[in-house]
């Protein structure tokens, strides 16, 4: 049976938060220890 | 040290922070694709979606895998300590996709399978992998001499390399519920024009992202190894 449109659009908002918040907070921190060691 | 051995060590750095940039203005542009100009599929609805983040998050986390696999063959035939060091950068930035793959497929999986988890071949054996991965990165952190790390850890990524191609065959293997490739198969791509482009863009923005991610992880341990530390942790 086909899928009611807009049903379970909860599930992609978060999967698409979750994969934003882990690749960009990653980057962060990459770029927070790259930021610390061009200091010292 | 020498300012000649950390000057390209930071051109690494800065080149990969760039790369990141490039990777995450695309990832904007791949959401945009997805949700504004790709056919919702007809019985799965808006979660079959997840799929432009879940596969490529899947091929960057078995690529970061096997180049784990790869650097540390090479490391245990030339000794090489910088293959060392890639090696250990290509696992952390693995882990990091890693995670992303293994919180979106339950997510996918929940409204589509009606659970956010079964232990069938291709969930297990991925989970298999990662946790070989974490235990790569703790063996690392617990051995001191830099030469006996590098020995032990090249043999744990060896084994990681092992279990990647056997990740991918399990869906043939075995009786699962996971969906059988559709891109990476013998014959062509069984994926409408639309849907295909966005999983196109979405793989190519992935791999930017593993690339910036792995040049900055390992130039960050290259320098932090010149300096007289151990490594970027």
């Amino acid at each position: 049976m086909p899928a009611e449109p807009n049903a379970n659009a909860g599930y992609l908002v978060a999967a698409y938060v979750v994969t934003a918040v882990f690749l960009a907070g990653y980057a962060l921190i990459l770029w927070r220890r790259a930021a610390r060691d061009s200091r010292e | 040290m020498t300012d000649a051995l950390v000057f390209p060590a930071r051109r690494i750095v800065r080149r990969g922070l760039v790369l990141i940039v490039l990777g995450l203005l695309g990832l904007v542009l791949v959401y945009v694709l997805a949700l504004r100009f790709t056919p919702t599929e007809r019985f799965q609805g808006l979660p079959q979606k997840i799929f432009y983040v879940h596969v490529p998050a899947a091929w960057c986390a078995l690529l970061a895998f096997s180049l784990v696999g790869i650097a540390s063959i090479l490391y245990l035939w030339l000794r090489d300590p910088r293959l060392d060091l890639f090696a250990e950068s290509a696992a952390e930035v693995g882990l990091v996709f890693s995670v992303v793959m293994l919180t979106t497929g339950p997510l996918w999986g929940k409204p589509v399978w009606n659970t956010w988890w079964t232990w069938d071949a291709r969930l297990t054996f991925t989970l298999i992998l990662f946790f070989l991965f974490v235990g790569y990165r703790a063996l690392r952190g617990a051995i001191q001499d830099p030469g006996e790390r590098a020995r032990f850890s090249a043999v744990v990524g060896i084994l990681g390399l092992v279990l990647v191609p056997f990740v991918h065959l399990t869906v043939y293997l075995f009786r699962t519920l996971h969906p059988q490739p559709i891109v990476l198969k013998p014959s062509a791509p069984s994926l409408p024009w639309e849907m295909l482009r966005t999983l196109l863009s979405s793989l190519g923005v992935f791999t930017v992202l593993l690339l910036g991610f792995l040049l900055t992880r390992y130039g960050l341990a290259a320098e932090a190894r010149l300096a007289g530390g151990d490594d970027a942790r």
